[in-house]
């Protein structure tokens, strides 16, 4: 496991190029390599996760039964989520992260390759368990993405999967972070202080952090539900002096940094993109550091805002919702220098450009919802609705997945060597944009008229935005259908240069287009090469 | 192996360490305190 640098400078693949074949994939420590697959997997995953988005879309189009069972309603719900969060999102930012922190602090490689190798390979068969469960006796797993007991203890053949893949996905999440940290603090080339290091590496550095700090405890608690099950333990059974709420309580413990470690690296992609088409250096560089890292340690005492129905002492109350609201405070700082940095800049407005700037506008929204329900005495009538389920859409689909797409167009010319067809991207951007808003907006009203979130029926007073929200969902879905062909054509682009943009900051445009398989075998001198681009 | 070399091996697999064993408490810890609690 302990493979390290010299390892990497040894490797068979060093001095002579990928392996041909499907061997190049299946054994590769290169990190771009590696970039690659976690970039795909986490592309088909989305596809997969927005199919069964659109299948509970479809059910809620018109009150009633219409097209699946509630079970089977449920169980959608569930692992439109679990795919979604640990299938799209999450292996999407550590394909980039794998892509471009070697890259961007001068590092041959990540520093534990085959350790990266391993992380990867986890990943398709913890999803291959999880999608298995649809196949099984009882259904797929239908509780939830929180998997509450005693509730997902009534789960089918289908439970000690769904146990088995969370593991899975929790080892490769957290080989991931230990790798991502030992890189940034050991392979940074000599001159790359860490206050130097661009905010896409620092995002990530922060978000290992919280990986390490909260994979486990998510681990240890599904392990208790495997052994309450099984075992005959009473972790969380009341029959036998267990308590319920414990789980709910460690549950989020792990849950809302998980919020936040899908944020944070998006943060950091904007970051990036922002100053690029600004042509000015990011505001308050420094701050933005400071910044994350206050939001990283705030995270991990709010999680009981989940829980305010649940019930708790006035004076839990007070703290969970003053320690929530504080989280306003960074994030506040952040859209401010994103703000700053577009001040009296050269703005251009290209496809990165755009997806950064409804990032920070819409995912703003979601802050500001989620304001709205860290207020204790609000949450009791917002709890289980749809606001919630508009507020942490806003916050993940225009939030986390728009960085993805924006970090996508921005570095896809260093990864391919060639332009992507910036028509069809702006044209995805603005139908993306439109149906996003047309999906999720409408579902904050139905959220204050009271429709609870996860059923698969509702009263007719909520029929025409449910409308609204599915015919919204039905447009967003297919035009990321332009995403895809936008990639596959990608290798018919005109050739990019090695600077790819006007006026990009970082070593990773100091190296051809596209990015040879092996860069920086000797450091580089990270100062000189920034100041040669000013 | 340069010195450089061999030094920065040696802090990769120490950081390493520091790591896996601060994730192996926090799973530990966590069950443990479901014990204690139970």
């Amino acid at each position: 496991m302990t493979t390290a640098v010299a390892d990497a400078h040894d490797a068979h693949d060093e001095h002579h190029g990928p392996e041909k074949g499907i061997k190049r994939w299946l054994f590769t420590t290169n990190h771009k390599d590696i970039g690659t697959m976690y970039l795909v997997l986490s592309l088909i995953m989305f596809l997969v996760g927005g199919s069964m988005a659109l299948i509970i879309r479809t059910e809620l189009m018109q009150p009633g039964l219409q097209f699946v069972h509630p079970e089977f309603f449920n169980s959608m719900t569930t692992m439109h989520a679990l795919i979604m969060v640990f299938g799209a999102v999450m292996p999407a930012f550590v394909g980039l992260a794998n892509w471009m922190i070697p890259m961007m602090i001068g590092a041959p490689d990540m520093a534990l390759p085959r350790m990266n190798n391993w992380s990867f390979w986890i990943l398709p068969v913890a999803f291959g368990i999880l999608g298995s469960t649809l196949f099984m006796d009882g259904g797929a797993p239908a509780s939830g993405w929180t998997m509450y007991p005693p509730l997902v203890l009534q789960t089918g053949d289908a439970f000690p999967f769904l146990i088995f893949s969370v593991h899975l996905m929790g080892i490769s999440s957290i080989m991931g972070a230990i790798n991502i940290i030992v890189t940034i603090l050991n392979m940074r080339a000599p001159d790359m202080w860490l206050l130097k290091m661009p905010m896409f590496v620092w995002t990530w550095l922060i978000t290992a952090y919280l990986l390490i700090a909260v994979m486990p405890v998510l681990a240890g608690a599904v392990t208790m539900l495997l052994t309450d099950q099984f075992f005959g333990t009473s972790f969380f059974l009341a029959a036998g002096g267990g308590d319920p709420v414990m789980f709910q309580h460690i549950f989020w413990f792990f849950g809302h940094p998980e919020v936040y470690i899908m944020i944070l690296p998006a943060f950091g992609v904007v970051s990036e993109i922002i100053p690029t088409f600004s042509r000015k250096p990011l505001f308050g560089h420094d701050s933005m550091v400071y910044a994350a890292s206050c939001i990283a340690f705030l995270s991990f005492i709010v999680w009981a805002h989940h829980m305010f129905t649940v019930g708790m002492p006035l004076s839990g109350q007070l703290f969970f919702m003053f320690a929530t609201m504080l989280i306003a405070v960074p994030t506040g700082v952040k859209v401010f220098n994103w703000v700053a940095t577009m001040w009296r800049g050269a703005m251009t407005f290209e496809t990165p450009m755009l997806f950064s700037l409804a990032f920070v506008f819409l995912f703003t929204i979601g802050g500001f919802s989620g304001l709205m329900l860290a207020i204790a005495p609000a949450d009791i009538q917002y709890h289980d609705t749809y606001f919630v389920v508009a507020h942490f859409h806003y916050v993940l689909v225009p939030g986390s997945v728009f960085a993805i797409m924006a970090a996508v167009y921005y570095w896809l010319p260093k990864w391919t060597g060639h332009m992507y067809n910036e028509t069809l991207g702006k044209l995805h951007f603005w139908l993306s944009t439109i149906f996003v808003n047309v999906t999720f907006f409408p579902m904050h009203f139905l959220g204050l008229a009271g429709m609870p979130r996860r059923i698969p029926d509702y009263s007719t007073q909520f029929a025409n935005f449910n409308e609204i929200a599915s015919i919204g969902a039905i447009g967003f879905g297919l035009s990321q259908l332009i995403f895809v062909w936008v990639l596959l054509a990608a290798r018919r682009g005109e050739k990019a240069t090695d600077r790819v943009w006007e006026a990009p900051r970082g070593l990773e445009w100091t190296v051809p287009s596209p990015a040879p398989y092996h860069t920086f075998d000797t450091p580089p001198k990270a100062r000189v090469a920034q100041e040669s681009f000013e | 192996m340069t010195g450089q070399t061999a030094d920065r091996k040696k802090a990769v697999r120490r950081t390493t360490i520091i790591l896996v064993t601060v994730a192996v408490a926090f799973y530990l810890g966590f069950i443990l305190m479901g014990i204690l609690r139970a």
